[in-house]
């Protein structure tokens, strides 16, 4: 079906309102009784379920279409409504609507000049792209202004809206008590210093005659309107009172359908395609069964959907209606029954109204209506339209493969022989997809599908594979199973950058984990504690091709949010290099080719020296240098602080550790990508991940307690400075509480004392650390591992050797718990550090019950703050890509929106990506005299040249991977594509 | 009060004459009003932009010495 059904494009889009008739139309029943079905479980007709509606039981055909069960979309049904009710999608509208036209000849409010006014803002605004709701929010409030109407003279009243859908309108009338309130105004307030009024003076003052006056006071004669408002003047008194009258549906619709076209085509409503009076409801359309199918349960019991619980709702109230207006009821219960009949029409759409309680379930459940269907995070929307779930795609946990390339991925062996890839069979593949399919769909590289020329899918199965085999000729296609090579998309979430989604190629293993080079961790924020990823299966050449080229994990190896590399070594492999050059070792001849062995390295270079025995040996330096560009040459300054100098692809000099060619900027990595292409550098990254890992192995590397633990002598160093640190907090909180504290310039003193305790702290853990560090050797693995930036920091050797230091709360020590005190083991208003969390122990010595209380507070407190800044980054991050995701970059090089606006005229200001770029100063390129060489060079005469410069074309950024960025020897490397 | 467009920050804003407007928009091949928008109350505008004008802006860049940008005076 879907495969004949050529696909359309579509030209435009028309919103707007329907018409009753329309309704009508498209109705392919009326639907008079709330029953669904019968006793005999057959749907009755003209209920809910008429079998006009559409079908949902397979196998019986749609009484409209005479399709079956899913090929028929279904069929809109009717209902006549007993009376009109408000749509509640439009409350707001039809509120303008009645405040901006005349109440008796429904025209608008405005003047000729005042229309055209709007009618023009209306067109700029369109043009402009603005929001045209401004525009008749502006008509409507100046339309309200009016007390008259300009054409017909009617006085206009104030509409008031109660929510939902009851309107009122609001007339000033006379107030009962008229006589009452003027004869105590009359009165006169001593305490307030107004004057009594005499029946005379009010007379002279209205210019109304005195025994009309005493009528008014006797309540025998009202006042009209303009000796109302004398009285009012004079007596500066209020005499009127609100006198509400509601406005029925149906009043609505008679004003509304008198409302002229070219009226609310100063509103920017196109009267052609929606008239207001469509905004009342006289026809209610029920959906096609299809959209509110009903469930069997277990128990032979059907169970209806919400919507059609909701529709017997409307129809039962209907019906009532229908026969208390027949039955010529009272006015008031009518009324009751049309207003309930809002309500469920109301709820039927939208069940989240506020001021309106939602229509329940039996069970108190709220139910889900119309629009809740559409609305939110689960909604169609954002639930089902921009999010689905696939086929073709796996999900498992990941664990580590060094000996993977950082292009390929380990799929286990059971997703590799459910998922497929489409072959096409040829003449020149023939062979090749029988043996797919003589595999079978157990055995690996088999074939789960064949479809015939013809079109029909058939299921290869273990019976009958070798028989289907022998039929598989050109023109079928093979769904065979993911074999080596094959290429596929491999995703984490949360994926907040493109390099969250990047394709690998496949290598079928065994066991049931992906397996993914551990220099791949980066970009995808992975570690391997049970994390889980998706992969998905591309099912075209087009996307193959395009994952190919594009998504590679080595076309991501330069991250477009900082310019650098982001895939390069980490953690273990940064230690290995630095323990292979730091010191520079020596190694023999079986260990260097040992180090080497999983590189394309199998010829060691001539041997670095002969040591005293004779023994030719290689070192660390030079056994690094293997990887490197032949050509490659470099100078800066390192991890370490010194220089790391490679000449001719030789190291020279320095330290190869986070710096040089970790993830995150590790220049060599960075330089290599830049100057020798993506294949090169994705060599690269691999064999110094195999190579660290070599070398890592042959030193050995572990870490344990007695690695940070000190020597009694400098624990007592230790604890003498920490000592000295609690006598100067003493004599800072005695200078305190003898008042002789001087305070620093905008603090109070008791600022000013918690800073310099929290000052003297501060320097105690630096102190320890600096003793600490003292007593470690260069070749300690945790020193190790901070000065190569593998992982951690001196911080962490500090806290672990030294002293743990002072824990915070919000930036400052801890002050919470008891009332002047953090625990009950101190005194009240206790200053000390001990009192305020700064503890003392290290992790090797262990920390006292209160310092560890104190401890986790502030280890709390990190907690917390993750949890707040990753959900509060997440509701950024969906706003921002809501806001630029239909930002396109053109071929001429701007930056559009969806209609053409621009937004950048040049992409980013520069026309440049951010990865093709390098920042550096000092490489400065000097772009005019290559230009000039090059042309010099390929062109003999000045014409020729001129010729060809006249005839250049703007840049585009068709191709981002121009030639410069392959390898320029080829043979030197070996591809693993 | 302080003239911002005078500080050394602001970018030159000029208006655009009407020839020099019709090449930039066949350039692009786009209408005055897909430009970028500015505000007529705009302190960095010259004094004699008026709604409807374009407006053109050169600033400093780093990577390429001036970016050029025009911007359609709004109310």
């Amino acid at each position: 079906m879907m495969r004949n059904s050529t696909p359309k494009d579509i030209g435009s889009i028309n919103f707007g309102l329907m018409e009753p008739e329309e309704y009508r139309e498209m109705s392919a029943t009326k639907i008079i009784t709330a029953d669904t079905y019968d006793d005999d479980g057959f749907p009755i007709d003209m209920g809910l379920m008429d079998p006009r509606l559409g079908v949902i039981d397979p196998g019986l055909e749609c009484k409209t279409c005479g399709k079956h069960s899913g090929s028929c979309n279904g069929h809109f049904g009717h209902i006549e409504l007993a009376a009109p009710v408000i749509h509640v999608g439009f409350t707001k509208l039809i509120r303008r609507l009645l405040r901006g036209t005349c109440r008796e000849c429904s025209k608008l409010l405005l003047t000729e000049d005042e229309r055209e006014e709007f009618r023009g803002d209306i067109d700029r605004s369109r043009k402009l792209g603005r929001d045209l709701n401004d525009v008749t929010k502006a008509a409507i409030r100046q339309a309200r202004k009016k007390d008259r109407c300009p054409f017909c003279g009617e006085v206009q009243y104030d509409i008031e809206h109660e929510k939902p859908t009851t309107y009122y309108e609001v007339q000033q009338v006379l107030t009962s008590e008229y006589s009452q309130r003027i004869a105590g105004a009359m009165q006169g307030d001593e305490e307030e210093g107004i004057e009594r009024t005499t029946p005379d003076e009010l007379a002279a003052k209205t210019d109304i005659d005195l025994t009309r006056i005493n009528e008014i006071l006797s309540g025998s004669f009202r006042p009209r309107e303009s000796q109302r408002k004398a009285i009012e003047k004079a007596l500066n008194i209020d005499l009127t009172d609100e006198d509400t009258n509601k406005l029925m549906p149906s009043d609505i619709r008679d004003w509304f359908e008198n409302i002229p076209d070219e009226d609310i085509e100063v509103l920017g409503i196109d009267a052609e395609r929606s008239r207001p009076e469509w905004m009342i409801l006289t026809v209610l359309p029920v959906p096609p069964v299809t959209a509110r199918p009903s469930i069997t349960l277990d128990n032979g019991q059907r169970s209806e959907d919400d919507l059609t619980h909701k529709l017997v709702d409307i129809i039962r109230i209907n019906q009532r209606f229908m026969e208390n207006r027949e039955a010529g009821a009272p006015q008031l219960i009518i009324e009751d029954l049309w207003e309930l009949l809002q309500y469920h029409v109301t709820t039927f759409m939208d069940n989240e109204i506020s001021g309106t309680p939602p229509a329940r379930h039996r069970s108190g459940r709220p139910l889900k209506t119309l629009s809740q269907r559409l609305k939110g995070k689960e909604g169609r929307f954002r639930g089902s339209l921009s999010g689905k779930r696939v086929n073709f795609s796996a999900r498992t946990v990941i664990s580590p493969d060094p000996t993977l390339s950082l292009n390929e991925v380990g799929v286990p062996d059971r997703v590799a022989t459910e998922m497929t890839q489409t072959m096409n069979v040829t003449e020149r593949n023939v062979t090749e997809a029988r043996r797919f399919v003589s595999n079978g769909p157990e055995g690996h590289p088999g074939a789960n599908y064949v479809r015939r020329p013809d079109g029909r899918r058939l299921k290869v199965t273990e019976k009958n594979c070798e028989e289907l085999a022998e039929k598989v000729d050109p023109g079928w296609e093979v769904n065979r199973h993911l074999i080596d090579g094959d290429i596929v998309i491999f995703n984490r979430q949360p994926s907040l950058h493109r390099m969250s989604i990047m394709a690998h190629e496949v290598v079928v293993m065994p066991y049931k984990t992906f397996r993914l080079n551990t220099v791949v961790c980066p970009p995808y924020n992975a570690d391997f504690d049970g994390d889980e990823m998706n992969m998905h299966a591309l099912q075209n050449e087009e996307a193959r091709a395009e994952a190919r080229v594009l998504m590679r994990v080595q076309e991501q190896i330069l991250s477009p949010r900082f310019g650098g590399n982001i895939i390069g070594a980490i953690q273990d492999h940064i230690s290995g290099t630095y323990l292979l050059t730091h010191e520079n070792p020596r190694f023999n001849e079986t260990q260097a080719l040992d180090l080497l062995r999983a590189t394309r390295i199998d010829e060691l270079p001539d041997p670095s020296g002969i040591d005293d025995e004779g023994e030719p040996f290689w070192t660390g330096q030079d056994v690094f240098s293997e990887l490197l560009p032949d050509d490659l040459n470099l100078e800066f300054v390192g991890t370490l602080g010194d220089t790391v100098v490679i000449e001719d692809g030789q190291l020279v000099e320095g330290t190869i550790a986070e710096d040089e060619v970790g993830a995150f900027d590790g220049e060599i990595v960075d330089t290599i990508t830049k100057v020798y292409g993506n294949t090169r550098a994705r060599i690269f990254i691999n064999e110094v991940s195999t190579l660290a890992m070599r070398t890592i192995m042959h030193f050995g590397f572990s870490i344990g307690i007695d690695d940070e633990t000190v020597p009694d002598e400098a624990e007592a160093r230790i604890q003498e400075t920490i000592d000295d640190a609690y006598d100067q907090v003493q004599e800072l909180i005695e200078a305190y509480e003898r008042n002789e504290l001087e305070s620093l310039p905008g603090r109070t003193i008791d600022e000013t004392v918690e800073m310099k305790i929290m000052q003297t702290l501060g320097r105690v853990r630096e102190n320890a650390g600096d003793i600490a560090e003292e007593h470690f050797d260069d070749d300690n693995p945790a020193v190790v591992m901070a000065e190569s930036g593998a992982r951690g920091g001196l911080l962490n050797l500090t806290q672990m050797a030294g002293c743990v230091g002072q824990q915070a709360v919000r930036g400052e020590r801890i002050n919470r718990g008891y009332e002047d005190r953090t625990l009950s083991h101190y005194k009240p208003n206790d200053l000390s550090a001990e009192a305020h969390g700064f503890v003392e122990n290290s992790y090797t010595s262990g920390l006292s019950p209160r310092e560890f209380f104190f401890h986790a507070m502030g280890g709390r407190e990190g907690l917390v703050d993750t949890a707040v800044r990753t959900s509060k980054s997440g509701y950024l991050q969906r706003r921002l890509i809501n806001a630029l995701s239909e930002l396109e970059a053109q071929y001429d090089g701007t930056v559009r929106d969806t209609s053409d606006t621009i937004v950048q005229f040049e992409f980013g200001e520069d026309g440049t990506s951010p990865v093709m770029v390098s920042s550096g100063d000092e490489n400065d390129i000097d772009v005019d005299h290559i230009a000039d060489r090059v042309l010099d060079s390929e062109f003999e005469s000045a014409e020729e040249r001129e010729e060809f410069l006249g005839t250049k074309r703007r840049p585009t950024n068709l191709s981002e991977h121009a030639d410069s960025r392959r390898v320029s020897d080829a043979p030197e490397v070996t591809s693993d594509d | 009060m302080v003239d911002v467009s005078q500080h050394e920050l602001v970018p030159e804003h000029t208006v655009l004459d009407e020839e020099v407007l019709e090449g930039v928009l066949s350039e692009y091949d786009i209408d005055r009003t897909d430009l970028p928008k500015i505000k007529r109350t705009d302190p960095a505008l010259p004094d004699e932009a008026e709604i409807g004008d374009v407006i053109k802006i050169v600033r400093n860049s780093r990577t390429t010495d001036q970016a050029v940008v025009y911007r359609l005076v709004v109310d």
